[in-house]
């Protein structure tokens, strides 16, 4: 279990003989060789294009003008970078907490399930399978105020609904319930995840006497930790990447969807949707401001970058600590 | 399997090529202007616009009536085609030959950035008459003298109210001055023993719906720039505009207001509030009428210049459209714009496609033909088009964040979220005045 | 029932957690299924009906699902969707599979932070990354095609990678380095031991791979809007677009036919996913 430490790898690797290490070398470059390529492509070439970008005014048409430093002061005047800035740490923190814990919770039910597993699998999924202009939409007509389902079935039980996309307050509450809605995808890793969970170390930890919930938190969540790092990070990315939802719940809330997600109002209501991407796109291609949108960008990778790199050494840690306990 | 793609890469890339350098050769006078094409000329034009089913089979008909006047031309018309598209496919070096954009926010960015080509060389050498456009229409296609856009048809804004709802509360004029339209707005309106709102008179949210400040501003006689060119929106017709729109939304009560708004329709749909008769009286396009008389045929409703807060402003109104141009880099400019003067100008496609798909006719001709289908509900924006006191769209090279900015205000305003009106329509006017200066233009 | 008696005799507490644990997946199922049951009401309304509070239709409007087939090409975008999601989700498998596996499973310097710059690679909005890709597939000529879109699943796409590496990471190093013992080179240990251990991992991460594409929609917008010939599926919705107007159930029919290829696939895919019985023989 503790095969995965770094120092493993030097005591294995000291001892090799020099041929079998470069030969080990080359393993490892043809199994990436792919990847490095497209990685420089794909990744690297944008990446140093959009830092380039950020320094220049750059209307996207005529050649980019060196500017210094100007995009990177601007974003201390606009308002609106902060609301943005706002809108999307709220989304990291709260949805990627709900995501996980919710995709964690369903898988666990799921993976308990002793018949009917394939249709409530597919049930569950169902929705990840729709376009996400769609999911949103539908979801909107589910949450309509006052004569909706949902209010239909919160009056029910006497509570009067919030007005969900309409409200400033509960725009975000009611993004994050359309996220969770179609986060199938995450509950199938997960469920995958816990089925790989070899079956000996159960019926072991049953012998000892654990119960279901014990179990579960001992042998369960431990294994499939690097599945649950994939889904912490996985649900940061997407909440900082966060913008068809965001852009089509805020045409809906101010009475114009369109079936494509295409709209003139973003942000709406009160700028509650108006995510740092929705923003960053708005600055690149509504007015025509690619490089303040890209020092946009380039603010967002930078941080996002930092803050994820800490939480996955972090977070390794702690499950190496875990691992390293009962295993070692 | 990795290096079938790579080589695929390879042969098209050379092969586009060759094609590129066979149809770079194309025509050009002396002077640098590209000359019409032949009457009996072979080519091909490729025409991006945003339109879809069957909005752009009827533009698809209208720019194949362009064989008239050139039988071997081919027009290749590709719809959906948004303006994002369309910058993507000028900076890349492949656009089309015209593009049409919905929307004329853009029109400053497409003058001033030189996306589109400047036209003016082209109506000189044609002594197109400009004066058959009317003068709004011919602003929004304009940038700083500029004019790097042609109209294709245009949108004309004006009042909808519900003749039965107005009927009910005992008024039969549409409302002429704003002051009647907030009167007629609380009288229309009724209200649930509750006091939950059932049918509202008039919905004065911003960005709701048409409740676009561009769209609302004529009526105020509110400006959007001063003589410095600086935005001025720290004027009294504006405060006017928003004291009108808080004194309605406290009539309603704000939170109150949130709730019905909330529960009502989408507009891209039958749902729409006024089709299911909840609101009396609204701002809307023309194009409205066309919807109303297929989805609600059941709601008896009247169409009106919409009220001004000053007599003498009666019959002003917003208008947009569909702007056409010659995108940089265009392959045959001279065959380009010889498709857009004829989409531009020639009557009988304009009053055909008007027609087809329920616009108004972008030229003073068009406006005045006869067999422009127009019945009681259209004539009022048809008269509103000849009217002459309408306003475009106001042009910067910013897309729309100056309506962003004011509309966000609005917004907040209207929410009780601005203690101080005029310091914040000042704040208003500097975030439009940054983002100007950081375009640069 | 018949589960919890084939391994136990008659256990009370068994069976009322049965009882509880299915009570429980019947109501998560019913829930996330209950809006994709909306979507089809409303794909049977008339258009004066779709979209108004009345969710039930008035009258049922089964010819929705024709008129759409004579509105759109459906069937040659059909075809283009499972060019486009066939070719990325295979090379998307070509490329990850490997390299999850040099960073989950070989030893190497550097390796976390090669690592950390995958998945940092996630963290460029795509809206910017967009403009330079756009213009350099415009200079290969390249654009008008899917094949900017499926090109990069052949070498790299972060996302799979990094689940694929987590999954590999879940499988024990014993069995990897009991492969070594036994002489396999690496490339053996991977196609013997890891791909067949780490197939529930790789089902679902070609299942997302393909559903991924199959409703992408600006991808296919940038790349192939100018020549409806290329158009995938997802772009069909544009087709019930006005520019006023929405037949919304016309739009919600294609949205219910786009996602059936895509729930036959997931029928059987998810085999992959219940507990294989390949661990069972694994570990000697």
């Amino acid at each position: 279990m503790t095969a995965t430490l770094e120092r493993v790898d030097v005591v294995r690797a000291a001892p090799a003989r020099g041929r079998s290490r470069a030969r080990h070398r080359r393993t490892v470059l043809a199994f990436l060789a792919p990847a490095i390529l497209g990685f420089l492509l794909f990744f690297g070439y944008p990446l140093v294009a959009t830092i380039a970008f950020s320094f220049t005014k750059y209307d996207l048409i005529n050649p980019p003008e060196w500017i210094g430093l100007e995009n990177y002061s601007y974003m201390l005047a606009d308002k609106l970078f902060r609301t943005a800035v706002y809108n999307t740490l709220w989304l990291v923190v709260v949805l990627t907490a709900a995501r996980v814990v919710f995709a964690l919770g369903v898988a666990s039910v799921i993976a308990r399930l002793k018949s009917g597993v394939g249709l409530v699998r597919t049930l569950c999924y169902l929705p990840s399978l729709a376009p996400p202009v769609a999911a949103t939409l539908v979801f909107f007509l589910v949450m309509r105020p006052n004569d909706g389902p949902l209010d239909a079935f919160l009056g029910w039980f006497g509570i009067e609904g919030p007005l969900w996309f309409a409200d400033p307050a509960w725009s975000k509450p009611g993004i994050t319930a359309v996220m969770l809605w179609v986060s199938g995808d995450l509950m199938i890793i997960i469920l995958a995840a816990i089925l790989d969970v070899p079956q000996e170390q159960y019926e072991a930890a049953e012998l000892d006497g654990a119960g279901p919930l014990r179990r579960w938190w001992h042998i369960t969540l431990p294994s499939i930790s690097p599945v649950l790092l994939f889904g912490v990070v996985n649900s940061i990315i997407l909440a900082l990447q966060l913008f068809t939802q965001a852009v089509v719940a805020g045409s809906a809330a101010s009475g114009s969807a369109d079936v494509t997600g295409n709209t003139k109002i973003l942000g709406f209501p009160e700028n509650s949707t108006l995510t740092f991407p929705v923003w960053l796109y708005t600055q690149g291609f509504r007015y025509f401001d690619m490089g303040y949108a890209a020092a946009m960008a380039t603010v967002l990778f930078v941080v996002s970058f930092a803050a994820t790199a800490v939480l996955v050494q972090r977070l390794r840690k702690a499950s190496y600590q875990e691992e390293g306990g009962p295993g070692a | 399997m990795r290096k079938v793609p790579r080589a695929a890469l390879l042969c098209v890339a050379a092969a586009v090529s060759l094609t590129a350098c066979a149809a770079g050769a194309g025509k050009s006078d002396p002077g640098g202007l590209a000359a019409a094409p032949g009457k009996d000329d072979k080519f091909t034009l490729t025409v991006w616009s945003n339109y879809s089913g069957r909005e752009q089979d009827e533009v698809t008909k209208a720019l194949e009536s362009f064989k008239k006047k050139y039988p071997n031309a081919e027009i290749k018309h590709e719809g959906s085609q948004d303006d994002d598209k369309i910058t993507a496919g000028i900076r890349s070096g492949n656009p089309p030959d015209v593009a049409l954009s919905f929307t004329t926010d853009n029109i400053g960015q497409f003058c001033s950035s030189g996306s589109f080509q400047e036209l003016k060389p082209y109506v000189e050498r044609d002594k197109v008459d400009l004066s058959q456009i009317p003068d709004a229409v011919r602003s929004y296609t304009e940038y700083k003298g500029n004019r790097c856009a042609m109209p294709m048809l245009s949108d004309v804004y004006g009042l909808y109210y519900n003749k039965e709802l107005l009927g009910a509360a005992g008024i039969t004029t549409p409302p002429k001055t704003t002051a009647e339209l907030l009167d007629f707005a609380k009288r229309a309106t009724k209200k649930a023993p509750d006091g939950s709102i059932e049918v509202a008179g008039f919905l004065p949210t911003m960005m709701f719906y048409n409740n676009r400040p561009p769209i609302w501003a004529p009526h105020f006689g509110a400006k959007w720039a001063g003589p410095d060119g600086k935005s001025a929106l720290a004027s009294p017709e504006w405060a006017e505009m928003l004291k009108f729109q808080k004194e309605l939304v406290d009539f309603y009560g704000y939170d109150n207001l949130e709730r019905f708004r909330a529960g009502l329709g989408q507009e891209f749909s039958a749902d729409h509030a006024f089709h299911q008769q909840k609101i009396a009286m609204m701002i809307d396009g023309e194009y409205r009428t066309a919807f109303l008389k297929d989805q609600a045929p059941q709601v008896k409703f009247g169409t009106a210049p919409f009220p001004t807060v000053r007599p003498d402003l009666y019959g002003a109104g917003f208008t947009a459209g569909t702007i056409m141009g010659i995108p940089k880099g265009a392959k045959n400019p001279g065959a380009s714009w010889e498709l857009i003067k004829h989409l531009s100008f020639d009557t009988e496609t304009i009053v055909t496609l008007a027609n087809g798909i329920k616009n108004i006719p972008s030229t003073k001709a068009a406006l005045a033909d006869p067999r422009l289908e127009v019945d009681e509900n259209f004539k009022t924006f048809i008269d509103l088009a000849t009217g002459g006191k309408l306003q475009g769209n106001p042009v910067t090279p910013i897309g729309d964040a100056h309506i962003k900015a004011i509309g966000d205000f609005a917004t907040s305003w209207q929410a009780g979220k601005v203690p101080d009106l005029m310091a914040g329509l000042k704040e208003v006017d500097q975030q439009i005045d940054d983002q100007v200066a950081k375009s640069g233009k | 029932m018949t589960a919890v008696l084939d391994r136990k005799p008659v256990n009370w507490k068994g069976a009322l957690d049965w009882v509880a644990v299915h009570s429980l997946g019947l109501a998560l199922g019913l829930m996330f299924a209950l809006p994709i049951v909306f979507v089809f009401l409303t794909a049977v309304m008339s258009d004066n009906q779709a979209f108004t509070k009345d969710l039930w239709p008035h009258e049922w409007h089964w010819g929705n699902f024709v008129e759409v087939f004579d509105k759109a090409p459906l069937l040659k975008y059909l075809g283009n969707s499972m060019l486009y999601s066939l070719l990325a989700t295979a090379g998307m498998l070509l490329s990850s599979i490997p390299a999850a596996y040099a960073l989950a499973k070989l030893r190497w310097r550097g390796r976390n932070a090669v690592f950390l710059l995958v998945v940092g690679a996630m963290m460029l909005p795509p809206q910017v990354v967009a403009v330079p890709l756009y213009d350099t597939w415009s200079s290969l000529g390249l654009t008008g095609s899917l094949w900017p879109l499926i090109v990069p699943y052949f070498l790299f796409d972060a996302f799979s990678i990094f689940l694929l590496r987590q999954f590999i990471l879940t499988i024990p190093q014993s069995y990897v380095d009991a492969a070594r013992v036994d002489g396999c080179t690496e490339f053996q240990a991977l196609v013997r031991i890891i791909v067949p251990m780490a197939r529930p991992g790789i089902a679902a991460t070609a299942l997302f791979c393909f559903l991924y594409t199959w409703n992408d929609y600006f991808g296919p917008l940038l790349y192939t809007g100018e020549r409806p010939d290329e158009w995938t599926l997802s772009l069909a919705l544009s087709s019930f677009k006005g520019m006023h107007h929405v037949q919304w159930n016309l739009a919600m029919a294609v949205t219910l036919l786009i996602m059936v290829p895509a729930v036959v696939l997931f029928v059987f895919a998810q085999r992959s996913f219940v507990k294989g019985i390949t661990f069972t023989g694994v570990k000697g």
